[in-house]
């Protein structure tokens, strides 16, 4: 327990000190991998904790960075006031697809989830008066009470405190009583209703939360970036979004942190090879579900049980030999 | 005035006919068993009063609330609770945060405070934590806490079953086949368990078993189903000598 | 609005809707017999087309081309089958369906690194000038679709209907542990499922090549299969085929009066409504259970 705050504390001085070293493209770079866990702690509470399968992760994103762009550019509103209100609009939606997709599982949900993203597809191309359509719309950089975090090292600082705000959130979801309910509705729900748990609206709050994790990733993005356009917000972004949480371990925050690190400096490590980006993608993702099913975390933790002395469950219960 | 009314039940799924006119009453506090031959409609029971079913026909109520149709966790919200033949635990969970979500219901805090960790929620978590692990004391799982509820003999995982059935405090506790699967010193000491359960806590218990030996030393009124129908009703020396349920038995260890 | 002009729409809407349909019983096909949806089924159907353009590109012609495309399909199909979905057919639905979404994605990323986003063309038979019928002008293209789909539908009724390895799927579909006591090979049942679901699925890749051009955006049309299947309640082949001619028409007719956008919308509207208001499909057939 000790070692694992050391660890925390350690990490987070280093990328407190990561503008000291760092060029702005590393800057930049190490900023979409935060945003990227969000993402990734969001989508890991409703699908690796709660169990539902969601193709359409990117389309809250994009509705959380449409939102910011045209309440920047169009409202002029302060990041202040723009940000949460993407993220409720966000979580609203979020809760509008969850509501009625409460009694579906598995494929058919998962069809409902790619239908709603393409729907929100056409949306964004055929209103180009206010998305800006295929060619995308520009966005001004972050800005509260007329302070631009135009620096790059302050743009920095603005995402690494919102990142940890939100991998902070997500871990007091966990550990409060509606993560517990979330895992209790993926693996029993004949247990969970059993004991007073309302499937199906804590289904509805998962994908809310999971809406507004990402619709607060996707304002972040715009913000960063500058730039957004309807291509970032397609199937293969969700399927990378599900590649972070599968890599990396489902249902554990530890794993959407080291899946979505990993996954954003992968495609750079690749420089050289940028075409093939696509393609180890895929066989990341296929790779690790048929050899890897419980992602990275799994890995680590069969790794410490080798090497640990602790009693296994049998033997607490019969006794050692 | 009984705890638990069942009147002509009857519980259809698709073609067949599962529970067929089962009409029987429990009062409160008391220990009552269900018992019958395989197929004779006992889980089926026990789904339709904890609304994991829709009967076909028939009324259940509870404390004077009509329960068919109600949905399975607002039932439990009235103080119904169950365990399950084949457990369901929270696998990939520890004990004690399977039991710990047994306290879902009376943890009153909400989203926000959850998200944020507000004192509320974290002094409701604190207590609940305590409960829980009051509650692994008294059923000797205390060792087990931090292990994964999936890995654990059959067994304990009943006994986790139950603890976590009694978190949410019900008034009355359907257990389907409770002591199956348990050797016979668990079974034992699952016995004196349920027993204090009812006499300390007041918990009214009803007890679904296919083996009679079980229910002489716990119940003290015992149900008897076969094929879905009602077959008899009375305590379980009664029981054991009636005729017609003999019969139903026959060949099976009485 | 004329008599002729809804007669053309309804070909036009028949034969895209013939495509539809093929797609969709590439994609119950596997669902029936192993519970899986391939979610890379768009991406056979460029497979397809893009093994039509390398084998045409050896000097072929097309007739030559078509059956050993099929043959080809057939063989990865049972590939893909053996080497990556036997092993995880017990895992969650979760991990399936995403790992039909990898597949689908190695192999347009596989395409795409050799032949980039270029639009290639192929010779085929059926590609010409429309032919005229009294007052109506029949774009020859379209008639094979329709044709091709009538002809796979009736052989498909005479496989599961008659043939004893048909009989043998259907019967595993519906029950896999009788069909496993009878002596039917499970594992032969699940093969044949996917190479006839990949045969399918290239085979529209061969139809729709010459005439929509072969580039690696052709698997976008397994949304409109995913539509027709559902229609069919994803669990009758007749109602994936009504499911698919229903969607072509609707799209034609909705494009035709309403104008391109809202064409764009009614397949996933459909879809969502479907399943959100009515599952089990337009067929109402019972809910498949995974094996």
């Amino acid at each position: 327990m000790r070692a694992r705050v050391l660890l925390i504390l350690v990490g987070l001085a280093c990328l407190a000190a990561l503008p000291l070293f760092a060029t702005s493209y590393y800057l930049y770079l190490a900023e979409l991998a935060m945003i990227n866990v969000i993402i990734a702690v969001g989508l890991n509470l409703l699908s690796g904790n709660c169990g539902q399968i969601s193709l359409c992760n990117a389309s809250f994103m994009g509705v959380g960075a449409y939102c910011t762009a045209l309440l920047s550019t169009r409202l002029m509103l302060s990041t202040l006031i723009s940000l949460p209100v993407s993220v409720v609009i966000s979580a609203l939606l979020g809760a509008a697809l969850g509501y009625p997709a409460r009694r579906l599982s598995g494929l058919y949900l998962a069809l409902t989830t790619l239908g709603f993203l393409e729907l929100v597809g056409i949306v964004i191309e055929e209103f180009p008066e206010y998305t800006g359509g295929i060619r995308g719309l520009k966005v001004p950089r972050p800005e509260i009470f007329g302070f631009s975090f135009q620096s790059n090292a302050s743009l920095y600082f603005f995402v690494l405190a919102l990142t940890i705000g939100a991998v902070v959130v997500g871990y007091n979801v966990r550990r409060s009583r509606y993560g517990r309910a979330f895992d209790a509705v993926r693996q029993s729900p004949f247990a969970a209703q059993a004991l007073g748990i309302p499937v199906a609206r804590v289904k509805v709050i998962a994908f809310s939360l999971n809406a507004a994790f990402a619709g607060f990733a996707g304002s972040l993005l715009a913000g960063v970036v500058g730039f957004i356009d309807p291509p970032e917000f397609g199937v293969l972004t969700s399927i990378q979004h599900v590649t972070f949480i599968v890599v990396g371990g489902l249902g554990s925050i530890t794993g959407s942190i080291a899946g979505a690190v990993l996954l954003t400096a992968l495609p750079e490590a690749l420089r050289g090879v940028q075409e093939y980006g696509e393609l180890i993608y895929g066989f990341v993702l296929l790779g690790t579900l048929l050899f890897l099913p419980r992602g990275l975390v799994g890995v680590v933790a069969k790794l410490k049980a080798l090497r640990s002395a602790k009693p296994s469950a049998k033997e607490l219960a019969y006794g050692a030999p | 005035m009984a705890l638990l009314e069942i009147d002509a039940l009857s519980v259809h799924f698709g073609g067949v006919v599962a529970v067929a006119d089962v009409s029987l009453s429990i009062e409160p506090g008391e220990i009552h068993g269900i018992i019958g031959p395989n197929g004779a409609g006992k889980t089926s029971v026990i789904n339709a009063v904890s609304g994991m079913v829709v009967p076909q026909s028939g009324s259940i109520r509870f404390a004077d609330r009509e329960l068919a149709g109600v949905a399975p966790h607002v039932i439990s919200s009235f103080g119904l609770g169950r365990t399950f033949q084949h457990v369901e635990l929270f696998g990939d969970r520890s004990v004690l945060e399977n039991v710990l979500t047994g306290f879902y219901r009376h943890q009153a805090y909400g989203l926000l405070a959850a998200t944020l960790r507000l004192p509320k929620a974290a002094r409701t978590e604190r207590n609940t934590r305590e409960q829980a692990r009051n509650l692994l004391d008294a059923f000797d799982l205390a060792a087990f806490a931090d292990t994964s509820a999936g890995l654990l003999p059959f067994g304990i995982q009943k006994r986790v079953d139950i603890a976590r059935a009694l978190a949410a405090e019900p008034r009355l506790l359907l257990l389907d086949e409770p002591v199956s699967g348990m050797s016979e010193t668990e079974a034992a000491a699952a016995v004196t368990t349920m027993r204090k359960l009812a006499r300390d806590h007041g918990i009214t218990l009803v007890i679904v078993e296919h083996n009679m030996r079980v229910l002489m030393n716990l119940a003290e009124r015992v149900t008897v189903l076969n094929q879905g129908r009602l077959l008899a009703s009375g305590t379980p020396a009664e029981m054991q000598a009636h005729a017609d349920v003999i019969e139903a038995y026959l060949g099976d260890a009485a | 609005m004329t008599w002729r002009i809804i007669l053309q729409l309804a070909l036009s809407g028949l034969s895209i809707g013939s495509i539809y349909a093929l797609v969709g019983l590439a994609l119950v096909l596997p669902f029936k017999a192993s519970g899986i949806v391939n979610f890379a089924q768009g991406e056979i159907v460029t497979f397809g087309a893009y093994l039509a353009l390398i084998l045409s590109g050896l000097g072929l012609p097309y007739l030559a081309v078509v059956p050993l495309v099929l043959i080809g399909a057939a063989a990865f199909g049972m590939v893909i089958e053996r080497i990556l979905i036997r092993p995880i057919v017990s895992q969650p639905e979760f991990t399936l369906v995403i790992v039909t979404f990898a597949i689908g994605l190695i192999i347009k990323a596989g395409i795409r690194l050799h032949w980039q986003d270029n639009t290639f063309s192929i010779d085929a038979p059926f590609v010409g000038p429309p032919l005229a019928l009294g007052a109506l002008r029949l774009n020859p293209a379209y008639l094979v679709f329709i044709a091709s789909m009538l002809v796979v539908v009736a052989a498909l009724f005479v496989f599961f209907g008659y043939s004893k390895f048909g009989k043998a799927m259907r019967a595993s579909a519906l029950d896999s542990i009788a069909a496993r006591l009878m002596g039917i090979r499970i594992g032969s049942v699940f093969s044949a499922a996917w190479a006839l679901s990949t045969m399918l699925g290239a085979f529209v890749g061969l139809l729709l090549g010459p005439v929509i051009g072969i580039n690696p955006e052709i698997g976008h049309l397994i949304l409109k299969g995913l539509v027709a299947a559902v229609i069919g309640g994803f669990s009758s082949l007749g109602g994936a085929v009504a499911g698919g001619l229903l969607l072509g028409l609707l799209e034609t007719y909705a494009g035709a009066f309403f104008g391109a956008t809202f064409k764009n919308v009614v397949p996933f509207g459909v879809l969502i409504l479907l399943l959100l208001l009515r599952p089990q499909g337009l067929a109402g057939a019972s809910s498949a259970r995974r094996v």
